[in-house]
């Protein structure tokens, strides 16, 4: 017994190698390197300057609200569909499923492109709006900070949607059966038996999706004309200003506040 | 099964191996974007007639000289090319190492380092480049005072100086056209935000497309990009060099110091002056820097020399050290604080 535990531990080891060595590679040593830029200069100016008030710090609380807003919307709009995906038998379920997904497949400077081509100057949205109306309502709006947040809602709902179905599709049917059977009615069944059931599966969506969000680089740098994100920023100070300290800063102030606000949503899922 | 995997595996990757080891004659550029300055077209001629591939690269000149910078110790590139202040910056920096390309005597004095450090491949002048289709029934601009005029609302782009060397020498020029010079930058920042007003949005990437289909209707920009538009992409584009001027912009080049294929790369760049590589420059309508190698049909698609008589040349030594210091200033005053 002990040597077959033996065993399977060093097979385990030598099966986490290649993990291991790739998150020190492409993880921890680029963060340190990050870190050693980021702190570099006297007394942690480079922090300083970026949770100073100005650009930096407004582009932080940009991504943090927009990150935010995207994954409650996403998650809030995925619910629905996710269930039924989940519980439901139903022809061309799924290739529903994979048309769902397949904005997941598309990079972000593609998504960005995609709202020009709907919502700028001559898109398609502005186009049939102004034969049908006379107005050319949405004109230009993919470059306002709406067309921005439709955008991110975009590339998060399929996230979500998918996140969220597998998470339903685990649920157990009979409790529910089981709480119907003891004689509650369908809002109480929602509110004492689906929700505690859904929560840790919601409070995980809204984390990958928030995540996902707060790293998004390319819809903004097509889409963002005034507001700005702190992705876009750090790009900025790299390729216009090759200032390393700065934008070592801000990926790392990036990189905190994700995971900062990802260990909030899982604290209590336990 | 296992074993035919294997075997088929292997053989592709020798046959990979063998092709790169073929294939050892490469220069590599930093900044070869295909469509700009038709560089496209001058690699493939470049293959064709000495065998060597210049892989293409879609750095801009900022990104290019901050690439250059980053791996100083061991350099990558042999070669970078770059909107003229960039290029003179990176060589302050001592990216370049000192060479003088054959033909070195046709670049006028003005378009070159005496110490070779840096030189001109070919010039080009901010223009207007309007997709005359989209204008919704607008008058063609012709002055930077036209621009300001409420009927253009959300129809001008210009790329971000930040991003883009062409975008920077627009903002400097601006600047010095409406009095200011490298110490006061108030005058072309009065201007730009003035015209902000009717700018639909400040790209960070290229819009060539997006003009060509209209979604910018009026893009600040290079002249060449916009003959191409016209004359290679029959585009309903006109190109206009605006009433009260405009300025030049070269581009250059040096040898990466440290190259890694140093010797080949000096080839290149010799070659890159010759007669046939300047006249291919040419047909993505970038001005050769080589008197007398523009190709007849090129000359009949563009302005004529007296409309090119306003376009002024900036003085690169001061716009290289304003760099930093005006498009900081830009970035807070014309993109705004990022609400």
């Amino acid at each position: 017994m002990t040597r077959s535990l033996n065993r399977s531990s060093a097979t385990g080891a030598l099966l986490a190698l290649p993990l291991l060595v790739f998150l020190i590679a492409a993880v921890a040593w680029p963060l340190a390197s990050l870190a050693g830029h980021a702190l570099s200069g006297p007394g942690w100016g480079a922090v300083r300057q970026v949770l100073a008030a100005g650009r930096y710090r407004t582009a932080l609380v940009n991504s943090l609200g927009l990150s935010a807003a995207a994954a409650f919307c996403s998650v809030l709009l995925a619910v629905g569909p996710a269930w039924i995906l989940a519980r439901e038998r139903f022809p061309g379920r799924d290739a529903l499923r994979t048309a769902i997904s397949l904005p997941l497949t598309f990079s972000g400077v593609l998504v960005g492109f995609l709202m020009v081509v709907l919502m700028g100057r001559i898109g398609v949205i502005p186009e049939i709006l102004g034969v049908l109306t006379g107005r050319r309502i949405f004109e230009g709006a993919a470059y306002t900070v709406a067309g921005l947040f439709v955008a991110y809602l975009y590339f998060e709902l399929p996230r979500a949607v998918m996140t969220l179905e597998s998470a339903f599709r685990r649920f157990p049917r009979e409790l529910d059966l089981a709480a119907r059977t003891l004689g509650a009615g369908p809002l109480q069944r929602l509110l004492r038996v689906g929700l505690p059931l859904a929560a840790p599966a919601l409070r995980s969506t809204l984390a990958v999706t928030f995540s996902a969000s707060m790293g998004s680089f390319g819809v903004a740098l097509i889409l963002s004309r005034r507001f700005t994100v702190a992705p876009l920023e750090v790009y900025t100070e790299m390729t216009g200003y090759l200032n390393d300290e700065v934008a070592g800063a801000l990926a790392l102030m990036l990189a905190f506040s994700t995971m900062a606000v990802d260990r909030l949503l899982s604290m209590g899922k336990r | 099964m296992r074993k035919t995997i294997l075997v088929l595996s292997l053989l592709a990757l020798s046959s990979t191996l063998a092709a790169l080891a073929a294939d050892d004659k490469v220069v590599i550029q930093y900044d070869c974007i295909p469509n700009y300055a038709n560089w496209g077209g001058v690699a493939a001629l470049y293959k064709k007639v000495a065998g060597v591939t210049v892989p293409p690269d879609p750095k801009g000149s900022s990104v290019a000289l901050a690439a250059l910078e980053k791996e100083k110790d061991a350099p990558q590139a042999d070669t970078a090319y770059y909107s003229g202040a960039i290029g003179f910056l990176a060589a302050e920096k001592g990216l370049h190492e000192p060479y003088k390309p054959k033909g070195w005597e046709k670049i006028p004095a003005a378009l070159k380092d005496p110490a070779g450090r840096w030189w001109t491949v070919h010039t080009s002048a901010i223009a207007f480049v309007v997709n005359t289709k989209a204008l919704g029934g607008a008058p063609v601009p012709r002055s930077w005072a036209d621009l300001l005029k409420p009927v253009y609302k959300g129809k001008i782009a210009y790329d971000d100086p930040t991003w883009g060397g062409t975008s920077f020498t627009l903002v400097y020029g601006v600047n010095e056209l409406f009095g200011g010079n490298d110490k006061n930058f108030k005058p072309g920042l009065e201007y730009l935000k003035k015209l902000d007003a009717n700018v639909s949005s400040y790209p960070r990437e290229s819009v060539y497309n997006g003009v060509l289909r209209g979604e910018i209707p009026i893009w600040i920009n290079a002249d060449g990009n916009g003959y191409k538009m016209k004359w290679v992409d029959n585009g309903p584009v006109e190109v206009v060099l605006p009433a009260e001027g405009t300025f030049t912009m070269p581009l250059v080049m040096g040898l990466v110091k440290g190259a890694p294929h140093k010797e080949e790369a000096k080839k290149y760049l010799d070659w890159l002056l010759t007669a046939p590589a300047q006249a291919e420059f040419a047909r993505g309508y970038f001005l050769p820097v080589v008197a007398g190698s523009l190709p007849v049909e090129v000359a009949s698609h563009v302005l004529p020399a007296k409309e090119y008589k306003r376009a002024r040349a900036l003085d690169l030594a001061r716009m290289a050290a304003a760099s930093d210091v005006l498009k900081k200033a830009w970035t807070e005053q014309i993109r705004g604080t990022g609400r």
